[in-house]
C-alpha cells in the first residue's frame, strides 16, 4: 500500500500541515518497499484561487492508496480526490508522520 | 495553541462586532488575524499602529508592449472580459476588467503581452489596543481578496503566536463560501458561526455550515438578534440539534451594537450592559471547548 500525508517537511517526525490544498509537502509512504519519499508543494501556497483542486491533481501522478491529513479536503478538491479512488483519513492534523502513521494503523483515524 | 474562525456566511451578523469583542476580551493571550479582507473593518475597532507593512503580490494581469504592438487588435477580439479597449488607436489593458486569463498573450502574433503579477495591497502586523498583535491587510480599490491572502495573514498569524506561546488565534473569516473562506477555514481547530434569526440568516448559516462539515471541524453557533423572529430562531436551533452544533448564545437585538460602533468601541469595552455579560460568557464556552484539558 502507499500512503500519502500532508506535511510540513519531509522526514518521519515532521510535522502534519493539517491543510489538504496549500499543503507544504506530500509525503508518501510506500509498505512493499519501506520507502519515504516526497514531492513539494510549495508553489501551490502562491496560487491565488484553485488550491484545492491543483493538489488534488498531484494525486493521479502519485497513486496512492490511502491519504492521511487534518481537515479533510473542501469541496472542490474532494470532487477530485472522488476520482483517484483513494480513501481518506482526517484528524492528523497535529501529529508528526509518524504518529499519524501509527495512529492510522491502529485506526483512530476518522474516514472522510 | 487553538486557531478558533469565525464566520458568518451572511453580511450583518455581527460577525466583526463580536469577533472583536473576544479580541478585546482574550487580551494579550491572544493574536488576532484579520481574513475579512475584501472590507476589512476590524483596525476600525481595534485599533491598529500599522507597524509592519509590506506589499503583497497576487495574481496577473496583461501588460502590452506598445514598441511591439502591430495593432492587429487580435487580443481584444478574444478577451471575453473587454479589458482590452482601444484608446486614440492603440490598444490598452484595463487592470480593473482583466482577469489574467493569458489569452490574449497566447493569441498575439508579436508577443508584445506579457503577465505580469499584480501588487494588490499591503498587510500589515499592528499591535492594537487589547495588548495584542493582529495581522491585517487592505486591499487596493478593485482588488480581490483570494485564498492566497488569506493563507499569508494566518500563517503570519500563527508564527507570532508559536513564538511568543499564545493560547489562541481569533480569526474573523471571509465572507461567502468561495476560496477566501475555503482558506480560512483550512487547518483550523474550531469556527464559530455567527447568525442571526431572519429568513436569509438561517439559509446562509447552511450554506457556510455545509463548507464547515466538509473540513470535519467542530462548531457552535451565536445566533444574533434572536428575538427579531422567534419562528426562524426555533428552525435555527433545531439546525443546530440535528448538525450536533453547539448553541453557543443566544443574543438579543440590541441598539448598543451599533452605538459602540460608532464610538469606536467593542461592545465589552462600551458599557456595563446585558450584552457583555453575555460575549463574556460566549468566549468562556469558546475557550472552554475549542481546547478540552
Amino acid at each position: 500500500m502507499k500512503i500519502a500525508f500532508t506535511t510540513k517537511g519531509i522526514q518521519w517526525d515532521s510535522i502534519m500541515d493539517p491543510r489538504f490544498g496549500r499543503t507544504e509537502f506530500i509525503v508518501i509512504y510506500d509498505e512493499e518497499k519501506d520507502e519515504l519519499s516526497n514531492i513539494d508543494n510549495r508553489a501551490v501556497e502562491g496560487v491565488a484561487h484553485g488550491a484545492g483542486p491543483e493538489t488534488a491533481q498531484k494525486f493521479f501522478d502519485l497513486n496512492p492508496d490511502v491519504l492521511i491529513t487534518g481537515n479533510g479536503p473542501g469541496g472542490n478538491a474532494g470532487r477530485v480526490l472522488e476520482q483517484a479512488n483513494l480513501k481518506i483519513f482526517v484528524g492528523a492534523g497535529e501529529m508528526t508522520v509518524k504518529e499519524a502513521y501509527k495512529a492510522y494503523q491502529k485506526g483512530e483515524l476518522r474516514e472522510a | 495553541m487553538k486557531e478558533i474562525v469565525i464566520i458568518s456566511g451572511k453580511g450583518g451578523t455581527g460577525k466583526t462586532s463580536i469577533t472583536a469583542s473576544f479580541a478585546v476580551l482574550g487580551g494579550k493571550n491572544i493574536v488576532v488575524a484579520d481574513c475579512d479582507v475584501d472590507a476589512a473593518d476590524m483596525h476600525l475597532l481595534m485599533q491598529p499602529d500599522w507597524e509592519f507593512s509590506e506589499d503583497f503580490y497576487s495574481g496577473v494581469a496583461a501588460e502590452i508592449d506598445q514598441n511591439k504592438c502591430i495593432k492587429c487588435g487580435k487580443c481584444a477580439e478574444v478577451c471575453r472580459f473587454e479589458a482590452i479597449p482601444v484608446i486614440e488607436k492603440k490598444y490598452f489593458v484595463s487592470n480593473l476588467n482583466c482577469e489574467g486569463c493569458g489569452y490574449c498573450s497566447q493569441v498575439c502574433p508579436r508577443d508584445a503581452i506579457s503577465m505580469v503579477e499584480q501588487n494588490v495591497g499591503k498587510w500589515f502586523i499592528s499591535n492594537t489596543k487589547a495588548d495584542n498583535q493582529m495581522v491585517h491587510a487592505r486591499l487596493k480599490i478593485g482588488a480581490d481578496n483570494s485564498g492566497k491572502l488569506v493563507a499569508k495573514v494566518k500563517k503570519e498569524a500563527k508564527q507570532i503566536a508559536e513564538q511568543n506561546s499564545k493560547d489562541f488565534i481569533i480569526v474573523d473569516g471571509s465572507p461567502g463560501i468561495g476560496c477566501p473562506v475555503v482558506s480560512s477555514l483550512s487547518g483550523t481547530d474550531f469556527v464559530v458561526l455567527v447568525t442571526e434569526s431572519s429568513v436569509s440568516g438561517l439559509h446562509d448559516l447552511k450554506r457556510v455550515y455545509e463548507l464547515v462539515k466538509k473540513f470535519k471541524i467542530p462548531a457552535g453557533c451565536i445566533i444574533n438578534k434572536a428575538d427579531i423572529n422567534l419562528q426562524v430562531s426555533e428552525e435555527i436551533k433545531a439546525f443546530l440539534k440535528e448538525e450536533n452544533v453547539t448553541h453557543l448564545a443566544d443574543i438579543p437585538y440590541d441598539e448598543t451594537f451599533t452605538e459602540a460602533m460608532t464610538d469606536g468601541k467593542t461592545i465589552v469595552e462600551f458599557s456595563e450592559s446585558k450584552l457583555k455579560q453575555i460575549l463574556e460568557e460566549t468566549w468562556r464556552k469558546v475557550k472552554e471547548i475549542s481546547s478540552p484539558s
